[in-house]
């Protein structure tokens, strides 16, 4: 017992001090956090007025966010995986990193939902015996069960890590390795699951097909490592931890070919709707030229195809993978490119038109805006305090006193 | 010469008193439209709204209690838009052929002779079938078409007769010597209140709907044998003219009520205009 | 379920003309409320910062929403905010005892009396026996004049005001335009590349299900260039919306109309989503309801006054058709095109134009096997 107290303060401790580019950044994204709180506030007292979604579009910035962010969450599995399945010797040593990297886009996953919301104060409703869950009918329900499961198993997984470090003691293989393989299956689960609750409904034609699923995991798998690659070369650059440049460069390769896959995805999609251009390719013809002269999202479309398009070209460009100076550069492109995509380009589209036919437009309000800021803030925030602390203890600066 | 000066009163009298009736029963009156759209902001003067077609039924809006009106009316074009009563100022319908089985007053109209009520005087004081000898206004030999100047200067529509085309005149409808009652096919008087039974002469198919409650429109309880009002025929259809030249269906033309509030980011409904598909 | 008082109610409604069709005849007075209404406004007579307040910081959020209604509770001597709390904690209406679901009416009915400044009476009336409702609508009749809109808003307490998202109406009347082919067209083909046409479209309007007006605004309706239909809630048999709830607020009644518990409602927008009908609305702002305007005979699982983050809907104006009366939208409907009745019973309305007319239901291929019919002369 006195161990977890000690665990908890040594690592508290740690995480609280730093210089002062530590305490700017956390300031930096403070301030963004006190305006997300401000426009919550905002939300639950004016209602859900104060952003741009309306009885038509119902789902908008806040739903796209919580959609790609899913993605980043299962994208952890892209490290975990090499490391335990192919014993990669570099990723091995990252893992724990990648599992916090899961913890705070599960957080960010569940703030968002909280955005969305419109009665936050109502979410008892769900839990089950003081309110109804609606198992196995509900999709959402399903998508509750996944994130709160993936949410614990990584923290198991990356905590329990941290502390056989921390106290110096070898970790369980038997029940430890077991929880590992479920977490990497969970990982594919939780998006899968994002998928099919907007897959699901034969109302909105532009989301109503069975490659979503798979497109979602393409574009997880791109997305999450660009993120992970991003936050490694952050982390080499300003820490003593050094991670792997083979480490990076299997991290280039996963991001590169899913990058692919989710770009063959979208061509298959955009040939099969708008060749025969039924009325069910009316979402994506809104979104790639615009519908009844409506062009709002169109530049958006075409923005992601660039980005990604040249993403996936510079990733194939052996002097611009391998540099790490130039790396960032399309792990950026190709992380917009999929947010754009994945988020506003698919979700905002599949409400255009209604199911009744009204084409009506969407643009996130200021509060939206100030609320994914905010939220996205937070999450960098979690991120922060949850990998200079694995870094800590990993590097050994944290350590249980009696095993010195 | 004292005798068509007799005429000429006789005629003056009564076609005062049809146009009254008949203009009542015009589908639009301008006049009438402005004065309801009005009203609202008077607050005093009663609140009257109209129920089907226009000219055809009205209701005044009145508190049956504190904040329960019996009808509440549109603001934008004064049609009735929700009941608080639906059989305010009902009569039973009396007797149906094959509604029989309704229980005693669970079919109930609103008199249309009330709105035509200056019609009584047409049977009395004209139409009564007692008219002078030698050229009676009040009992023609047959049913043939023949312009009549008087009636066509009290009601136009009769100069261009719409209903059935030329086919049939005035007196296919209308009771000979009683003219505020109406006729069925054996000559016998049809009360006004019961137009269905007329109409029933051509149209069988629509009154079988209409007893079936398929056409038309009935309104209080919808249970089987429930108290419901019945709309009759003319509630709805201006017998006359019953398709009313530039409307496309059964009805007149009118006014619709405004138009849903355009969702946020929507400047104006446009874009509805243009087609999805470019040709 | 159906005690004197509840008789008495519906025989308001439909037996004696001239006597007051208000649910209040012959009840005793509930509102012994002494605080009059401090607002119209349900939301404005709580303090929220605490509230909201503990909600962001907890991470547990239900357990956060109890610390916050119960800050609440304690900052403020105002009834309604006491009923509001009590509101909070209560049950999913379908799980209440018969105990409850009166404690739960009548907390409502002196909180709504309160805010609106007269008696309302919240129904808790049931299913009938023997009773599956149905609606068909003549889409040749209709004329296209929205009193079904209108009518349904005065009916069923809607959000009325004047900013984007605060005026909700449940029915919504397409106009569609008349088709033609037209000469000009004939070789207007895709794509003409090579010159061979591939297909053509001489037709105009390019001939999409749905592709219509909803704001249309001529002079006079019907126009000849158009035909009109009118959607809402189709009240299907297998609806989508309530198999996607997370909560299972909203649910089929046994007489057949899909209803919500708006105290249970989350606000989660799924079955909006689900729905092929778009009949779902959602209450973005605090529901702008002028007092003089609100209709005071509501129904629990129908048209009370709902709260802001829920989502509302046609339930078939369950406070009248639960007594037997009409929808409101078929009582003023000018020209007769909407129909109302018992399924169950081969005499009522619908269940004749069924066995006579030809009969279509909208979106059929999804398998959600609505009750509302559409059909043609």
């Amino acid at each position: 017992m006195q161990q977890v107290f000690s665990f908890a303060a040594d690592y508290t401790r740690y995480v609280l001090k730093g210089g002062p580019k530590f305490y700017a950044w956390m300031g930096f994204l403070g301030l963004f956090i006190l305006g997300m709180l401000y426009v919550f506030y905002l939300q639950n007292t004016e209602g859900l007025i104060v952003t741009g979604m309306t009885s038509q579009i119902h789902d908008g910035l806040y739903f796209a966010n919580l959609v790609f962010l899913v993605g980043v969450a299962a994208g952890a599995v892209t490290i975990v995986f090499p490391a335990y399945v192919y014993h990669h010797e570099g990723m091995h040593k990252v893992t724990v990193l990648g599992e916090m990297l899961a913890i705070s886009a599960v957080i960010m996953v569940t703030m968002f939902v909280f955005a969305h919301m419109g009665r936050p104060d109502r979410l008892w409703h769900m839990i089950p015996l003081i309110g109804i869950y609606n198992f196995p009918h509900s999709m959402l329900g399903w998508d509750v069960m996944v994130l709160t499961g993936y949410l614990i198993l990584n923290a198991i997984c990356g905590f329990y890590y941290l502390w056989v470090k921390y106290t110096g003691g070898e970790v369980n293989k038997k029940w430890f390795m077991p929880l590992v393989y479920v977490s990497i299956v969970w990982a594919l689960s939780i998006h899968t699951v994002t998928a099919f609750l907007i897959a699901t409904m034969p109302a909105r034609p532009m989301w109503f097909h069975s490659m979503m699923p798979i497109r979602f995991i393409a574009t997880a798998f791109a997305a999450g490592p660009c993120l992970i690659i991003l936050a490694f070369l952050i982390i080499r650059n300003n820490t003593k931890f050094w991670v792997e440049d083979s480490a990076i460069g299997l991290l280039t390769t996963i991001v590169t070919w899913c990058l692919g896959i989710a770009l063959f995805l979208t061509m298959s999609e955009v040939v099969v709707e708008l060749y025969a251009r039924t009325e069910h390719a009316n979402g994506l013809y809104y979104l790639m030229f615009g519908l009844h002269g409506l062009t709002k999202l169109v530049p958006w479309f075409w923005g992601a195809i660039v980005l990604m398009v040249g993403a996936f070209v510079l990733f194939l460009i052996p002097n611009f993978r391998n540099n790490m100076q130039l790396l960032p550069i399309p792990c950026l492109m190709a992380f917009a490119g999929i947010w754009i995509e994945k988020g506003m380009g698919l979700i905002v589209p599949g409400f255009i038109p209604t199911p009744i036919g009204e084409v009506t437009e969407y643009y996130p309000s200021l509060v939206e805006v100030l609320m994914t800021l905010g939220i996205w803030a937070f999450g960098f925030f979690i991120l922060t305090i949850l990998l200079k602390g694995a870094i800590g203890i990993l590097q050994g600066e944290i350590k249980y006193a009696a095993a010195k | 010469m004292k005798k068509l000066a007799i005429y000429t009163v006789a005629l003056a009298l009564c076609g005062s008193a049809l146009y009254t009736a008949f203009a009542a029963d015009q589908p639009t009156d301008p006049a009438k439209v402005a004065a309801a759209a009005a009203e609202p902001a008077k607050e005093k003067e009663p609140l009257v709204c109209f129920e089907g077609r226009k000219g055809a039924t009205e209701i005044t809006q009145r508190d049956l209690k504190p904040g329960w009106p019996n009808v509440k009316c549109s603001p934008t074009t004064s049609a009735a838009l929700w009941y608080g009563d639906p059989y305010e100022g009902t009569v039973p319908m009396g007797k149906m052929p094959q509604l029989e089985n309704l229980p005693e007053g669970h079919a109930v109209v609103r008199p249309r002779s009330e709105k035509l009520n200056l019609l009584a005087m047409c049977g009395t004081a004209c139409h009564n079938g007692v008219g002078p000898k030698a050229n009676p206004p009040t009992l023609p030999k047959d049913k043939k078409p023949i312009p009549i100047p008087t009636m066509e200067a009290m009601y136009p529509d009769s100069k261009d007769f719409q209903h059935g085309r030329g086919r049939i005149w005035c007196l296919d409808c209308h009771h000979t010597t009683q003219r505020n009652k109406l006729v069925d096919h054996f000559g016998d008087p049809i009360s006004f209140d019961q137009p269905q039974l007329l109409c029933g002469k051509c149209h069988g198919d629509k009154l079988r709907d209409w007893r079936d409650g398929i056409h038309g429109k009935r309104i209080g309880d919808f249970t089987t044998g429930g108290k419901k009002r019945w709309f009759v025929c003319t509630e709805c259809h201006n017998p006359h003219n019953v398709q009313d030249g530039a409307r496309n269906r059964g009805f007149a033309q009118l006014q619709p009520e405004p138009s849903p509030q355009l969702p946020r980011g929507m400047k104006d409904a446009k874009h509805e205009k243009v087609h999805p598909i470019p040709h | 379920m159906l005690g004197p008082a509840r008789s008495r109610f519906m025989e308001d409604h439909t037996v004696t003309p001239n006597e007051t069709p208000s649910a209040s005849a012959g009840q005793e007075p509930s509102c012994t409320c002494p605080t009059p209404p401090a607002s119209a406004n349900p939301a404005a007579a709580v303090p929220k910062t605490t509230r909201r307040d503990f909600l962001k910081t907890g991470g547990m959020l239900s357990l956060s929403s109890l610390i916050g209604t119960a800050a609440l509770m304690t900052q403020s001597d105002d009834a309604n905010a006491a009923i509001e709390w009590a509101e909070h904690f209560q049950k999913n209406y379908r799980l209440m005892t018969d105990k409850e679901k009166d404690e739960s009416r009548a907390r409502l009915e002196k909180r709504y009396s309160a805010e609106y400044g007269k008696e309302v009476k919240v129904d808790t009336t049931g299913p009938q026996p023997g009773m599956l409702m149905g609606y068909a609508l003549n889409i040749r009749k209709c004329i296209g004049c929205r009193r079904c809109v209108h009518a349904c808003v005065a009916e069923n307490n809607q959000s009325r005001g004047a900013k984007p998202g605060e005026k909700i109406e449940w029915i919504q009347v397409l106009r569609m335009e008349r088709g033609k082919f037209e000469k000009e067209k004939m070789d207007h083909g895709y794509p003409e590349g090579l010159g061979i046409q591939v297909g053509g479209n001489a037709y105009t309007p390019s001939g999409q299900v749905l592709e219509g007006e909803y704001h249309y605004q001529p002079e006079a309706v019907p126009e000849k260039d158009a035909t009109y239909m009118p959607i809402a809630c189709m009240q299907c048999e297998k609806p989508p919306c309530v198999k996607v709830c997370p909560v299972r607020t909203t649910y089929r009644e046994a007489d057949g109309p899909v209803v919500i518990d708006y105290n249970w409602c989350i606000g989660c927008r799924m079955c909006m989503g689900a729905c092929p009908y778009w009949a779902r609305r959602f209450n973005v702002a605090n529901p702008v309801l002028p007092k003089e305007e609100m209709n005071p005979v509501t129904h629990y699982l129908g048209n009370r006054p709902r709260m802001r983050g829920v989502v509302e809907k046609c339930h078939w104006c369950l406070q009248r058709t639960r007594h037997n009366r009409y929808p409101a939208c078929v009582e003023v409907c000018p020209v007769g095109a909407r129909k109302f009745g018992n399924l169950l019973d081969p005499e009522s309305e619908v269940s004749k134009i069924l066995e006579r007319k030809n009969v279509f239901r909208l979106k059929a291929e999804l398998n959600t096997f609505p009750k509302f019919f559409y059909f043609y002369d």
